[in-house]
């Protein structure tokens, strides 16, 4: 790294730094100009006016922004697993139901999401105490049930709908409808982010598939693009790094020439923040082509670490992709990437390749939490261990529950919105805690019930935002992640 | 549940009502000044008081504290504490219940205070409230247009026509001035990419250079706006406004394959100038106007299909509820400029829309289903005409090519299956039922798309249409694709077609209402011949009569093995014919496939996905038991009201004929902006879709009321509005940022404005002033504000330079991706040809996928209506500009044509020269040429085009 001054800037660059008045800068191997510290750095942003959404600087989208509070989490790992687990199979433990397995249900509904309900059954795993609080947890999910002390539950729930699509959007953007901006979205709009050289929001999919709602998931909605999050996985890196088929000669007479190119007309165009921005974006792709690589790379993982993950997991190649996507994961956060999502699950496929259990729940659970049990827990230990729990917010979700019933002739349950668990762990959340209750067969939230609005407003809170101030005009309403709703669930804080 | 200090309190009250308090030592009856407000203000006026009022309650104006309040209003009932909500969210003692939510909530000598005041009788005196109630009416964009004269201004030589006069009287009151004319040539490259989203071509540049007629600027327009790009170009802007796609969106975003007559509807009407009001009436009531395709408004968000909503009768509501909410919002925002759906829950925070004006706006709309119908228009008559006389010849063909066709179980060896069409041939027999028993496939669980049964001499039997039933073994149920009724409704291919739910197992059994006479059963996995998996390997065909005793028929056992390297085998088996034979089945299987071609054409042809409609739905105020609610105006803005009898179509109609009119104070506002805004990136009201309350005011309202009014005058003509935008001195000014309009017009009367902006104004030295300062964001329009193209335009223009662009119009769309609808996990197709380098307005759009390379340019995703595209700047999108595959595809294409043009032999030099010309419509000045020479030199032309490509000088408006 040599100091230079800013004459060696690309013009774009040199623009950026003149309205800037900053003095000195470094170059980049490929030569383009690294504007990181100059984007990263400076913190001239003023702070917005309460209810008037945020100034984003058009060059510079991604620096990070200063929070509403302080908050106690720096970053996020989102764990979604798509299909709607069921909670009574993992987290909400209901002896009730082992002695009315087979027995209808006196009053319950007749017919549910799918069809006609038919007996209540009993979990399907056995469940056991864990840990020094004693939390009867399911062996569905050993490694997880393991970490249970260090687990906030909140296991009232509720969603909107009960179905895939509008409750994936629900979960994932606060509204059923398509259309409107995903959670990452939110969070790095409002605080940017801490790496210039990779995207802010990173949305990881299941090696077996995206999940039901795709891209809706990490869709920015009506924020400007520059909010989507970035799709990459062990299995597929991010498109377009690279010219396919393009000598580096070329590549780089081609990129020299187009700076050449845009000087000249910056130029001509003095004081033009849109075409800086745009020359700037072309040396932040540059460091791109450089970080991505680097990080996707697990060659640097030692074998005690891909162990722990299971990503060496022969047997399971599904488990040990995920296992890999878990450790990008980790290498997201340590790089300073503001949100990573993790999906566990894939697109609708009764069953087969996400949680959603109508039909054959055990067999498919089987194989489903051998995909996520391991890689999960070792990604949360191995962040703690690394210390960088401190600032990062573990997030489980799905997207509503089930039915503590089968479905008539069935031996899975049916979709249930009334009452499912979640968890947070890491920075800011109160470790070993189970907060709210489902009724004793787990159908419904009974006690201290939180709309996914709360448990989405909790997560803003934990990051210094303030569900209720973090907005952004669209076609009349000042748009929030949690519509007009959204209360802290303060029991979960630390 | 009472809580516990409400039962003490109470019975104090109670007692000491009687007598006076002050002889009894008690605390007098609380005053509503002092005792009471105070206590509201502590705990309650944060959350419902003039900043905020959640749950649509207020406490702190006496008209609002005593009605409003979603859901639980009246709050406060005079003399009934115990009954009276205020008191019980208090006093709950249920900490979820109490209000306020957070904290330690009140105190018991608090609660005791209000509870006393309320059972006192809830004495609020009048005039003592702090704040008043706003008339949410009295707002600029409800008022009746007004016609305000241009005005004058100081420099009279500027201004071209009034436009310009609203301008600079504005710049003139902020002591500023314009800037200077943009070049002849920057204006035309500005205005082609305005109005047709393309660049001038070499030789338009050249023409217009040399022209000088005094109407050189008008000729260009005229020939812009007479061209079919324009139409192409302006589409898209109005499809993004509607959120057209052509899938159905949410989980299963399945295929919407008719939606594109919409489209191409929307296309036609600007090309065609169709007046605005008309254009706004035909799309929403098309059908009644002989516009059956414009009806394709009202269908164009995402809906649930059937399939995906749940069984039960509250998903069935909600979703139908959702999709009502859809259309309510689509008219609001669209015409209107009003969030309508903020009041489905609560009547509406800023505006004057109450949930019963919602309720009301949804009657209007309650008879229409998101769906296909039967296309009225002559050339869909014609369509069906021709679909009944094809079904005839495929018949006839049919039964002449089942003459060759193997009998079953007569020792004959049989063609092996295949997944089109296999043909079972059986001695005639009677029947009541014919069963079809699959034992196992190729892979997975079976399909069939139809099964037909035919006898001696009849159609097809088992057609729904002809009273046969259908029932099976168990069906695997996918909206809109798989579905048991959909094996014998006359309709082929995988979206019609039925699974079942097992694995290489599965029967069917049709039911003929009366017995009948067959001897022939053809069915098939995909007559479209597109899928070839889970294909029935092993079957066997039963029939039974009126006496129920099953007989086989027909079984695979005496095919040839399925062997699925033989991509060729079909129903027939030549093997032992005559050439001439072989001859009339070869002729009579070609004949069948153009027939059923055919018929899939004219199947398009006549059906489209433009809503379909029935009665209208009841309509209530949601949640509240309300009677039925009429269809009715926005009560701010009218007072029509139908009555409940009223037929769907004369609904529509009448929302349409109040929209639509010169009197609407709103939609010939809404519209006029929106033009403006396509014109110069953002609106005289920035908010293109809200001209209510929260929305931003005009920047120059007189200007936007003037606009509106030539809009009216002109006979709603946009081709007249962009007309006068494009030829005003206004847009004819330079976008560059320069020192040169900065000067003051006269520094000696500085506006408010500008002192604000720098408090040692005036200073004869600081004469000069810097718009940057004043208005960076170039509402006051000092220069004509430059933007980044849209992605479709990038697109566009990269094919058009390289000399690919292939300007075939309308029908249905090319793909972006390997499927046009579906679950997920779409791969998108990387190497275009044929259709696919067509206007990106022609792409088959899959709703919330954007398009891989050019989505990053801020394209909507049709989930939301976009108003106006934000305009970001992001690594990816350098990344994707600058090594995809479809950029270098064009660079290539584009270097081989440009060394075409230059010729033979033509040096390096006129190949850049050309390069240059192409792209940036200019020559490249020597130092440009050099550098490029350098490259192109080493590398060929492909770099320079890939750079030109990427450069800020391409992908801005001059």
């Amino acid at each position: 790294m040599t100091p230079h001054s800013a004459e060696h800037l690309s013009p774009g660059g040199r623009t950026l730094l003149d309205r800037r008045q900053f003095l000195s800068q470094s170059a980049t191997a490929l030569g383009s100009i690294a504007l990181t510290n100059l984007l990263g750095g400076d913190g001239l942003l003023a702070s917005p006016a309460p209810g008037a959404g945020l100034r984003i600087d058009p060059t510079r989208p991604y620096s990070p922004r200063p929070s509403h509070f302080p908050g106690k989490a720096k970053n996020v790992v989102v764990i979604f697993c798509a299909g709607a687990v069921s909670q009574l199979e993992t987290w909400d433990y209901k002896p009730e139901l082992i002695k009315w397995d087979d027995k209808p249900l006196p009053g319950g509904p007749a017919v549910t999401f799918q069809g006609p309900a038919g007996n209540l059954a009993r979990p399907q795993y056995e469940f056991r105490p864990r840990g020094r609080t004693g939390k009867w947890v399911s062996d569905l999910i050993p490694h997880l049930a393991e970490l249970t002390d260090d687990l906030a539950f909140v296991h009232s729930l509720t969603s909107k709908s009960n179905t895939h699509g509008p409750a994936e959007n629900f979960l994932s953007t606060g509204f059923v409808l398509d259309g409107f901006p995903s959670l990452g979205s939110w969070v790095t709009y409002g605080l940017g982010s801490e790496n210039q050289n990779l995207p802010a929001y990173v949305a990881i999919p299941d090696p077996r598939g995206v999940p039901q709602n795709g891209s809706n998931n990490w869709g920015p909605g009506f924020l400007p693009a520059a909010f989507q999050g970035t799709t990459m996985s062990s299995k597929d890196p991010v498109r377009h790094l690279a010219a396919p088929g393009i000598s580096d000669a070329e590549d780089a007479a081609a990129r020299s020439l187009l700076q050449r190119m845009n000087a000249r007309h910056l130029e001509r165009h003095p004081a033009d923040d849109k075409l800086a921005a745009r020359i700037a974006s072309y040396e932040l792709a540059a460091r791109m082509q450089l970080s991505v690589p680097e990080l996707s790379d697990l060659g640097s993982e030692p074998a005690h670490v891909l162990k722990a993950y299971g990503a060496d997991d022969t047997r399971n190649p599904d488990k040990a992709a995920f296992a890999k996507n878990c450790i990008l994961a980790r290498r997201l956060i340590e790089r300073g990437v503001r949100f990573v999502q993790l999906f566990n699950g894939a697109y609708a496929s009764g069953g087969k390749l996400n949680w959603d259990g109508h039909n054959a729940l055990k067999e498919q659970y089987d194989i489903h939490a051998a995909i996520l049990d391991q890689p999960a827990a070792a990604l949360i230990r191995d962040l703690r261990q690394r210390g960088l729990l401190e600032d990062t917010l573990v997030v489980w979700c799905t997207e509503f529950g089930r039915m503590p019933f089968f479905q008539k002739g069935s031996l899975g349950r049916d979709h249930n919105p009334d009452g499912f668990t979640c968890w947070m762990t890491g920075a800011g959340v109160k470790p070993g805690v189970s907060h709210g209750a489902t009724d004793e067969l787990g159908q419904k939230a009974v006690q201290a019930i939180h709309p996914l609005y709360d448990f989405n407003a909790t997560i803003l809170h934990l990051l210094g935002l303030d569900h209720e101030r973090l907005t952004f005009e669209h076609n009349g309403v000042q748009r929030r992640l949690t519509n007009v709703e959204g209360h802290l669930i303060r029991q979960i804080l630390a | 549940m009472r809580p516990a200090p409400f039962v003490f309190v109470a019975a104090l009250t109670a007692f000491a009502a009687p007598i006076s308090s002050v002889a009894f030592g008690a605390t007098p009856s609380p005053d509503f000044v002092r005792d009471v407000r105070p206590i509201l203000e502590k705990h309650c006026y944060e959350c419902h008081g003039p900043t905020k009022q959640k749950s649509g309650l207020r406490l702190d104006v006496k008209h609002a504290a005593f009605h409003s309040g979603d859901g639980s209003a009246p709050n406060i009932l005079p003399g009934r504490a115990a009954d009276s909500p205020l008191i019980q969210f208090i006093a709950a003692a249920n900490v979820d219940d109490r209000m306020p939510p957070e904290g330690d909530g009140l105190t018991a000598a608090e609660i005791a205070t209000l509870t006393a005041w309320v059972d006192a009788g809830a004495v609020w005196p009048e005039g003592v409230d702090t704040a008043q109630l706003e008339d949410k009416r009295d707002h600029w964009s409800f008022k009746p247009l007004t016609s305000p004269e241009p005005p004058t201004t100081r420099d009279s030589a500027w201004p071209r026509h009034p436009i310009d006069r609203f301008v600079l009287a504005k710049l003139e009151q902020e002591s500023l001035r314009p800037s200077p004319e943009a070049p002849r040539d920057a204006w035309l490259r500005r205005v082609s990419f305005d109005l047709i989203g393309l660049p001038p071509s070499p030789a338009q540049v050249a023409a217009f250079a040399a022209d000088r007629r005094p109407d050189a600027y008008e000729r260009v327009v005229e020939e812009l706006l007479a061209s079919p790009r324009y139409g192409e170009r302006w589409a898209q802007h109005w499809l993004d406004v509607v959120r057209y796609a052509d899938t159905h969106g949410f989980e299963v975003n399945t295929e919407r394959p008719n939606a594109w007559p919409y489209r191409d509807y929307v296309i036609r009407a600007f090309n065609r100038d169709t007046p605005y009001d008309r254009f706004v009436k035909e799309q929403l009531v098309g059908d009644a106007l002989g516009e059956d395709t414009a009806t394709g408004f009202l269908v164009t968000a995402s809906v649930l299909l059937p399939g995906q909503i749940g069984k039960d009768e509250p998903s069935k509501r909600l979703a139908r509820q959702d999709a009502l909410d859809e259309i309510v919002t689509n008219i609001g925002q669209t015409f209107l400029g009003l969030s309508v759906s903020c009041a489905r829950c609560h009547d509406h925070k800023f505006d004057p829309i109450s949930a019963k004006d919602y309720y009301a706006m949804q009657a209007f709309v309650a008879g229409v289903e998101y769906g296909e119908r039967p296309l009225r228009t002559p050339d869909a008559e014609a369509a069906r005409r021709e679909i009944a006389a094809l079904r005839t010849r495929l018949a006839a063909a049919d039964q002449e090519l089942a003459h060759f066709s193997p009998l079953a179980g007569a020792g004959v060896v049989r063609p092996m299956v295949n997944a089109r069409e296999n043909v079972d041939r059986f001695a005639p027999v009677k029947a009541r039922r014919l069963r079809f028993t699959i034992r196992a496939t190729n892979s997975l669980e079976p399909c069939l798309d139809e099964l037909e049964i035919f006898g001696p001499a009849s159609g097809n039997l088992a057609l729904a249409g002809n009273g046969a039933t259908v029932t099976s073994s168990g069906d695997t149920i996918v909206a809109d694709r798989h579905d048991l009724k959909h094996l014998n409704d006359g309709q082929y291919g995988n979206t019609r077609s039925w699974v079942s739910n097992e694995s290489g197992r599965g029967w069917v059994v049709v039911e003929f209402p009366a017995e009948q006479i067959v001897e022939r059963v053809v069915w098939g996995r995909d007559r479209l011949a597109r899928l070839t998996d889970r294909v029935p390997t092993d079957y066997v065909i039963e029939v039974a009569g009126d006496n129920g005793e099953w007989r086989s028929v027909a079984d695979a056992s005496d095919r040839l093995p399925f062997d699925p390297a033989d991509k060729k085998s079909d129903a027939f088996r030549r093997a032992g014919l005559t050439p001439a034979e072989t001859d009339a089945i070869d002729k009579l299987v070609t004949e069948r496939r153009n027939i059923e071609r055919r018929l899939a054409a004219e199947t398009d042809r006549q059906r489209v996905f433009v809503g379909k409609f029935r009665t209208p739905d009841v309509i209530r105020h949601l949640s509240r038991g309300d009677p039925e609610q009429p269809p009715a105006v926005l009560s701010a803005l009218g007072n029509i009201t139908l009555t409940p009898a009223t037929p769907e179509q004369q609904r529509r109609q009448a929302l349409a004929d109040w929209v639509a009119t010169p009197e609407n104070p709103l939609t010939a506002r809404v519209m006029a902006n929106r033009i403006w805004q396509w014109h110069f990136g953002t609106g005289l009201v920035e908010t293109a879709s809200d001209f209510g309350r929260m929305g931003t005011k005009p920047s120059h309202p007189e200007l936007l009321d003037w606009l509106a009014g030539e809009f009216i005058r002109s006979g709603w003509s946009m081709k007249h509005l962009h007309r006068l935008i494009v030829l005003s001195a206004t847009y004819r000014q330079s976008a560059a940022i320069a020192d040169r309009g900065l000067r003051s017009v006269d520094s000696a009367t500085p506006s408010t404005h500008a002192s604000a902006a720098s408090p040692s104004f005036p200073n004869p030295q600081s004469a000069i002033r810097n718009p940057q300062l004043i208005d960076a964001d170039v509402r006051l329009l000092w220069r004509f504000p430059s933007r980044r193209l849209e992605a479709e335009a990038i697109r566009d223009t990269m094919l058009a330079v390289s000399g690919r662009l292939n300007l075939t119009m309308y029908g249905r769309g090319f793909d972006l991706f390997d499927k046009r609808g579906g679950l997920a996990g779409f791969k998108p197709v990387e190497s275009f040809k044929g259709e696919g380098l067509r206007r990106m307005v022609y792409a088959h759009k899959v709703r919330r996928e954007r398009e891989a390379v050019f989505g990053a340019f801020d394209c909507p995703d049709a989930g939301q209506s976009t108003a106006r595209r934000r305009e970001s700047t992001t690594p990816i999108q350098a990344l994707n500009l600058f090594n995809s595959r479809f950029t270098l595809e064009q660079a290539e294409a584009f270097a081989a044509d440009v060394a075409r043009e230059a010729g033979p032999g033509a040096d390096a030099s006129r190949q850049v020269q050309l390069a240059y010309t192409r792209t940036l419509g200019r020559a490249p000045t020597p130092a440009e040429q050099a550098d490029a020479l350098a490259v192109v030199r080493t590398h060929g032309l492909g770099p320079l085009a890939r750079a030109l490509f990427n450069s800020n000088e391409f992908l801005f408006l001059p």
